[in-house]
């Protein structure tokens, strides 16, 4: 038996998991899209890992990132949680060491980090505006007609620049418009749309930041060859697009999760495939024990409650407990 | 008369000033998603953030029963200095009957006086006089434990039990009365303090970490999601660019303004001008924490703030001249735990390899 490491990005559009070997190479590969519920995506994903790689492999690590990463983690019983920028860089440092700058992309947040000597020396990460990320594209692409994968080969094909208003989603839209209107292509209004969403993501992140070469691409977006073109003419220089550029986030937190395993020299925390039979449910309720009315998460495995968490004062996430609350969500 | 007042860290300090010269006091709740949502709703849309919370604050108050808000005006031609006049202009459009007192920092001491006579009620000067130099003793009093409380959390097992600490310590100087019993509370709470478990690493070992900016988002921690907490948690430890005795003696003291001029010679070189808010002192003070060995600066910008966009703008500069990371925050009802959790995390990872990259 073989020594696995899993890794697991819980992205807000997009859920990945991959599964390495002592010698980093990849055994499993997870991207999923628009996953309704993390808990039973992963739980998916697990069991057909399981299933695929369980007569050669045993699991040695799991690490969990993203912007779900503690509750997964939880579940999991993840050796690591870490954030994603952290999880991002260690990925891209493995394939490109003498990286200086990541421009990474997300179906709905970005990030732009800057590295030196293979450490991360600044970053910048946008989570509010979607005019910088993947989900303008998605947008505008419907709107046009057009299938997302398609998008990006299609903006190559424009031999006229046309400049579209890219501030934010609702301006680009008008404008796209009008633009068609004008009698502008589609690949013209597509690479229009491509031009826009990077000049949104150097407003929003670079701010005139001095960026150094080797660049590299890596995010749902990198697919996109349209973008890809863009970024290379903002910047006038190569980006690399690395392999598996759609599961770094995936593959750093694996990377991550097999350097903590060596320096601990303990068994893996994971739980074991038997919660991919578990019944997961989360819910939350307002405490009003005190003023600070925090939202306090609960998740419960076949209807026990097993974790609490989000309460200031820790008297929940200390003592997790089934209690009669009325639920104010529930996922 | 219903006297009310901001919340910004704790209510302790104004709530001791009106309750010693004997007013009737409804003490402001800490601020909540409620307050928030509040604010928003009736300030207006390009208001800076702070003036919507504390909008907030006050509405509730009123609900419970406040005719009178005391508060400190602003310094500079910042918006601040409008803050009393916009809020009470949107409580009276409210139709609520309340009634705005702005100190503001004394250049001239006409207004000055007249306020203090609105709230000084039958007491006489002389005693005017002792309550305001009990409360400045509280303040330095208060802010000396604080200070103690932002280091030393972060090397306890159970950071918990510190911040439960803290609390208690803050009730204990709500019921002084005097000068001797703010030095018996002081020398209760270190000795509460000591007597928690911690865990000292080497000097060399700790991570330092300043937090710089607009005073109410540094200072209030409903604003910035606890981030003192927060940082004190991952094993840092903290200070801030404002603490309220600080605030006093730099604003309100003019014998003591010379003592904090240092902090604003230190932004010297990279502006020359007063903008207004607190954007000369929040790079004055990165330049000090680089000088005394912080590893990372935070710095806290309200949304909508125009001197902190401008110290923003600099802060490229100051982090690659000084060689020291800083990492920008906006703040806003927007600003969600996980993402602030998400860019804190990221910024401590990089410290800690800068760290190590320079022992090594
Ligand atoms: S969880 Fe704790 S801090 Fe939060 S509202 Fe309840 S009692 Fe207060
Ligand atoms: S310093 Fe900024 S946040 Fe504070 S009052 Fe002025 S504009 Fe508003």
């Amino acid at each position: 038996m073989n020594d696995l490491y899993i890794g697991v990005d819980i992205g807000s559009v997009s859920i990945n998991i991959v599964g390495l070997d002592d010698s980093k190479d990849m055994q499993f590969k997870l991207y999923k899209r628009n996953p309704g519920s993390p808990v039973e995506v992963v739980k998916e994903g697990l069991a057909s890992l399981n299933k695929k790689l369980k007569d050669r492999f045993k699991i040695a690590g799991v690490g969990v990132t993203g912007s779900g990463r503690q509750l997964i983690g939880y579940i999991l019983g993840a050796d690591i949680v870490k954030n994603e920028i952290t999880a991002h860089a260690t990925a891209t440092i493995e394939q490109v060491p003498d990286v200086r700058t990541i421009f990474e992309i997300g179906g709905q947040d970005s990030k732009l980090i800057v590295i030196n000597n293979e450490i991360v020396t600044d970053f910048a990460m946008n989570t509010v505006c979607a005019a910088g990320t993947g989900s303008f594209l998605d947008h505008q692409a419907e709107r046009l007609g057009v299938e997302i994968e398609e998008f990006g080969d299609l903006a190559l094909q424009a031999t006229k620049d046309v400049r579209i208003a890219g501030r934010c989603t609702v301006f680009a839209e008008s404008d796209m418009i009008s633009k068609q209107q004008y009698g502008f292509t589609k690949p013209e209004i597509i690479n229009g749309l491509c031009e826009a969403l990077v000049r949104n993501y150097f407003n929003n992140l670079v701010r005139g930041k001095e960026l150094h070469p080797r660049f590299v691409f890596q995010g749902g977006v990198a697919a996109n060859a349209g973008i890809k073109a863009a970024i290379e003419k903002e910047i006038n220089d190569e980006v690399i697009i690395p392999d598996n550029h759609d599961v770094m986030g995936a593959i750093g937190i694996a990377l991550l999760a097999q350097e903590e395993m060596r320096e601990k020299d303990e068994p893996s925390s994971f739980k074991g495939f038997s919660i991919t039979h578990d019944n997961f449910e989360t819910s939350s309720f307002i405490c009003e024990d005190c003023a600070n009315e925090c939202e306090v998460i609960r998740i419960q495995a076949n209807g026990k409650t097993i974790a609490m968490t989000g309460d200031r004062c820790g008297k929940w996430a200390s003592d997790p407990r089934d209690i009669d609350v009325k639920d104010e969500t529930s996922a | 008369m219903k006297v009310s007042f901001p919340y910004m860290d704790n209510p302790v300090l104004y709530y001791k000033l009106l309750d010693l010269l004997g007013h009737d006091i409804i003490i402001p709740p800490r601020p909540t998603q409620h307050t928030i949502n509040l604010g928003v709703k009736y300030a207006p849309e390009f208001a800076c953030f702070p003036l919507k919370v504390l909008m907030g604050t006050y509405l509730e108050v009123e609900k419970m029963g406040a005719d009178t808000i005391v508060t400190s005006g602003g310094h500079g031609p910042c918006r601040a200095g409008y803050y009393g006049k916009l809020h009470q202009k949107i409580l009276d459009n409210a139709g609520l009957d309340v009634d705005i007192i702005v100190f503001d920092a004394p250049k001239d001491w006409r207004p000055f006086l007249q306020n203090l006579k609105k709230i000084k009620l039958d007491n006489s000067w002389f005693r005017v006089m002792s309550v305001i130099r009990t409360a400045y003793t509280l303040a330095h009093s208060m802010d000396r434990i604080e200070k103690l409380i932002h280091k030393n959390r972060a090397h306890t097992l159970e950071p918990r039990e510190v911040s439960d600490a803290w609390e208690e310590i803050q009730q204990k100087y709500m019921g002084i009365e005097n000068r001797q019993d703010i030095a018996a509370v002081e020398k209760w709470a270190r000795e509460r303090l000591a007597g928690l478990e911690y865990n000292f690493p080497t000097p060399d070992q700790r991570i330092k970490i300043g937090i710089i900016g607009e005073i109410y988002v540094v200072m209030e921690g409903s604003t910035n999601n606890d981030i003192e907490e927060m940082l004190n948690e991952l094993g840092c430890e903290v200070e801030r660019s404002h603490y309220i005795s600080e605030y006093i003696d730099s604003h309100l003291v003019p014998w003591k303004w010379k003592e904090y001029q240092h902090i604003l010679d230190k932004a010297d070189n990279y502006l020359e001008i007063m903008i207004g808010g607190h954007a000369k002192r929040s790079i004055g003070h990165i330049v000090d924490y680089k000088e005394r060995g912080f590893d990372g600066v935070i710095h806290l910008k309200p949304f909508g703030c125009l001197p902190e966009l401008v110290s923003q703008s600099l802060l490229d500069r100051v982090s690659e001249d000084l060689d020291i990371p800083i990492l920008s925050l906006s703040i806003d009802e927007q600003m969600a735990k996980a993402n602030m959790l998400t860019r804190v995390e990221a910024f401590l990872d990089l410290i800690k390899q800068k760290k190590e990259e320079e022992i090594a």
